[in-house]
């Protein structure tokens, strides 16, 4: 494959992103209008003077045709001005920015250990195939499946914070505790977050499960496993060279359409655990009737979710050539 | 095949039968009340329309719906006893439609009903309290009175000044003294309903234990089991409506509209849904109908992508095509050809489309963002319980089990029902 190539499939590829993130935009924008409720009375009080409306108006541009509104909503998105949040009174970009670092952080060591536990997973349930643990993990993954982040946060916070007393039942770190010790502060992030980050993976767990069991599944009942097999190539080299790799490709596929599960799922915990995360920001800001943070919270987390999508497609072209012949042609 | 499996439609007498030998009183009650507003209807139109609430029409359609199911059950009991196999799910799912469509008389009192707070919250499951009452007997003269004492015994209200909760009660004279959580009141022994010269206590038991309010969890749970099947359902359909039309449009046309459509599909596919639910709920407010909305308007993405897929492959079968050319008009072609290929994909999506609702409901209600408090919702429960969660876990308990079995039902029904159409999927 060619480097120019390459680049004009991965082009090709993020162009789509662009579209859809613009397209996003554009929608945010057109609910933005027809909201009810006019954005010049919020300001006002019904006191003042009528007269005073008109001038509000023309200094929100709101008196202009609603096209100019449109390509000055896309501008000023797209240089990230948000606007100013009405409870904050900082503008929203700096807002989200103090929240953002945690949610992300969050949200992926919970898509680590989410990816890396399911894989096991499925690998102990292939090991004893149609066996107990098989069946068992099987039918605990159905189980799971349907506990609701919710529900399982409430009972584990019920069973570890209110009965055991072993783990705190909210916050980020204990109050007033000394930030000179780094292993101390360390160790009291770790004691806080243990339970959100188990809850939260937790969630997406027999999403994974599933998908590695039905993969390996797949690809060891393939003639090319047979074949190996049939050559004395060991077990353990066969799932690590030969199955693992080929089950990839259409797991990583799926994990980019599981992430807005997992930013919902992390929005929940966050609002459990009253974790300082982006998603219970937003919540707040509901509220606190606060659009211009709700608007952009809402558009961040979109930006996320296509970001992480186009990362997944550009791993997947990594892992598997013939996905770039398929963006060329 | 044995044919004296334990089948689901004994199940479901078994249901009736528990419920008329727990609710007989209520039923006769019920009864009377109908004849009475039979009664007003043929003398005073008018009132009688004016009386026609809610609760009467519910508590009146369940008992139309309850002798309804009886007849035909013991009646023809051998042409609809079918062997099945076992299966936990049909049985829950049966009991949960059963709890849908008769809730008001499983339940057998206002879901905001409370009183004497400070004796009744927080209860622990299978606790009882005494009560007694207060004596306003009054001669019924009139129809419209007599209808009204009736709707006073079988609808619900949320209060009911004639009852008295209390922990322990001590007669003096011609005084009673009661204490309810240490505060001391008295009364005077004439006001009150007399058994052998005492006051008659009744014991009122909350079966699943009372909430910070005094209201029972056991009726919400009831109530609120409507709430989420009927928000469920009816965001479903908009999803099927939204993305089955959108879906066959795209797939039958192609072209401009195709490409268009399925960019915005993209879009929202790529969307965090939870925070597009949460934008639209602060911009437009959150009502009933407004949830209902925006999970149907959340939901339409994989309906439009399956129905597309099966209108493509569709239009270049053999046999569709032999009958677009012999000449079938469009309704036909679609009614006749279409519709029935497309139908099972579909029906298997919606179902788990119905359980991602349920869960975005009580979600949203967790959140504080759900119908509203005016009516219970499971997701509002565990919310209020988190604040007592040290003292009281069967407020989430109850609520938290009730959504988890739900989605349990609803998934496997989904898995059953596609291998049911999946002919592949037959090991």
């Amino acid at each position: 494959m060619k480097p120019a190539r390459l680049l004009l499939s991965f082009v090709k590829r993020a162009a789509s992103s662009v579209l859809i993130l613009f397209l996003t935009v554009s929608f945010l924008f057109v609910l933005i209008r027809i909201a009810p409720g006019d954005p010049a009375q919020k300001y006002l009080s019904p006191r003042l003077d009528s007269s005073l409306i008109i001038k509000i108006k023309s200094s929100f541009h709101l008196d202009k045709p609603l096209y100019d509104q449109y390509f000055s909503f896309i501008k000023n998105a797209s240089a990230g001005d948000l606007g100013i949040s009405y409870k904050y009174h900082r503008p929203v970009k700096e807002v989200i920015f103090e929240t953002l670092p945690f949610t992300i952080f969050f949200s992926l060591t919970a898509f680590i250990l989410q990816f890396i536990g399911g894989l096991l997973l499925a690998l102990l349930a292939l090991r004893n195939y149609k066996k107990f643990w098989d069946k068992f993990l099987s039918g605990g993954s159905l189980f799971l499946y349907a506990v609701p982040t919710f529900v399982s946060g409430m009972f584990f916070v019920y069973l570890f914070s209110v009965q055991l007393k072993i783990f705190p039942s909210s916050g980020i770190k204990t109050i007033g505790i000394s930030e000179e010790n780094v292993v101390i502060l360390f160790l009291d992030y770790l004691h806080h977050l243990f339970l959100p980050v188990l809850i939260l993976s937790l969630a997406g767990l027999p999403v994974y499960f599933k998908y590695f069991r039905e993969s390996l599944e797949e690809n060891q009942h393939k003639l090319f496993t047979l074949y190996l097999r049939a050559n004395g190539v060991s077990e353990r080299r066969i799932i690590f060279q030969h199955l693992i790799p080929n089950s990839l490709n259409a797991i990583i596929a799926y994990a980019g359409v599981e992430l807005g599960i997992l930013f919902s799922g992390a929005l929940i915990t966050e609002v459990i655990f009253s974790l300082p995360g982006m998603g219970r920001l937003a919540v707040n800001a509901i509220s606190e009737r606060d659009y211009p943070l709700i608007i952009g919270c809402t558009l961040t987390a979109g930006i996320l979710v296509i970001l992480s999508n186009l990362l997944a497609d550009l791993v997947r072209m990594k892992i598997d050539k013939r996905l770039i012949k398929g963006l060329l042609h | 095949m044995s044919r004296n499996r334990f089948s689901i439609f004994h199940f479901i007498q078994l249901l009736i039968v528990v419920t008329i030998a727990f609710r007989l009183p209520l039923l006769g009650e019920t009864v009377m009340l109908l004849f009475s507003y039979l009664l007003l209807v043929i003398t005073d139109f008018r009132t009688a329309v004016n009386q026609c609430s809610f609760g009467v029409v519910d508590i009146f359609c369940s008992l139309f719906l309850l002798v309804g199911i009886i007849s035909p059950l013991f009646f023809k009991r051998k042409k609809l006893r079918t062997a099945k196999p076992f299966s936990v799910s049909q049985y829950v799912a049966a009991a949960m439609l059963y709890v849908f469509l008769f809730a008001p008389v499983i339940a057998n009192s206002n879901f905001d009903f409370q009183k004497d707070i400070s004796v009744t919250r927080l209860l622990p499951p299978l606790s009882t309290v005494q009560s007694f009452h207060f004596n306003n007997e009054k001669e019924n003269s009139g129809l419209l009175e007599n209808f009204l004492s009736y709707k006073n015994e079988v609808v619900k209200n949320s209060f009911d000044a004639g009852i008295v909760f209390f922990d322990s009660l001590h007669i003096v004279g011609d005084t009673v003294s009661y204490f309810q959580n240490g505060m001391e009141n008295s009364l005077l022994l004439s006001s009150l309903i007399l058994k052998e010269g005492k006051p008659e206590v009744t014991n009122k038991r909350f079966l699943l234990g009372t909430d910070e309010l005094g209201r029972d969890i056991f009726t919400r749970l009831i109530y609120g089991a409507r709430i989420s099947l009927l928000i469920g359902f009816c965001a479903a359909l908009l999803s099927l409506l939204i993305g089955g039309a959108l879906g066959f449009i795209a797939g039958y046309t192609g072209g401009v509209i195709d490409i268009l459509l399925t960019r915005v599909n993209d879009m929202f596919l790529s969307f965090p849904i939870i925070f597009f639910i949460i934008l639209i709920l602060a911009f437009f407010g959150s009502s009933f109908l407004s949830v209902i909305i925006v999970l149907g308007l959340s939901g339409w993405m994989s309906l439009y992508r399956i129905v597309k897929g099966e209108v493509v492959a569709l239009k270049n079968k053999d046999y569709f095509i032999t009958a677009q050319q012999l000449g079938l008009t469009g309704t036909k072609l679609l009614l006749k050809e279409a519709l029935p290929v497309i139908a099972t994909p579909v029906i298997v999506n919606t179902v788990f489309q119905f359980g991602n609702v349920v869960l975005s409901e009580s979600a949203l209600s967790f959140l504080g963002l759900g119908v509203g408090d005016q009516f219970p919702s499971w997701g509002a429960m565990i919310n209020s319980g988190q604040q007592y969660l040290s003292q009281a876990w069967w407020m989430i308990f109850f609520p938290g089990a009730a959504i988890v079995i739900t989605l349990l039902t609803v998934n496997d029904f989904g898995r059953k029902a596609a291998q049911y159409f999946n002919p592949r999927l037959h090991k």
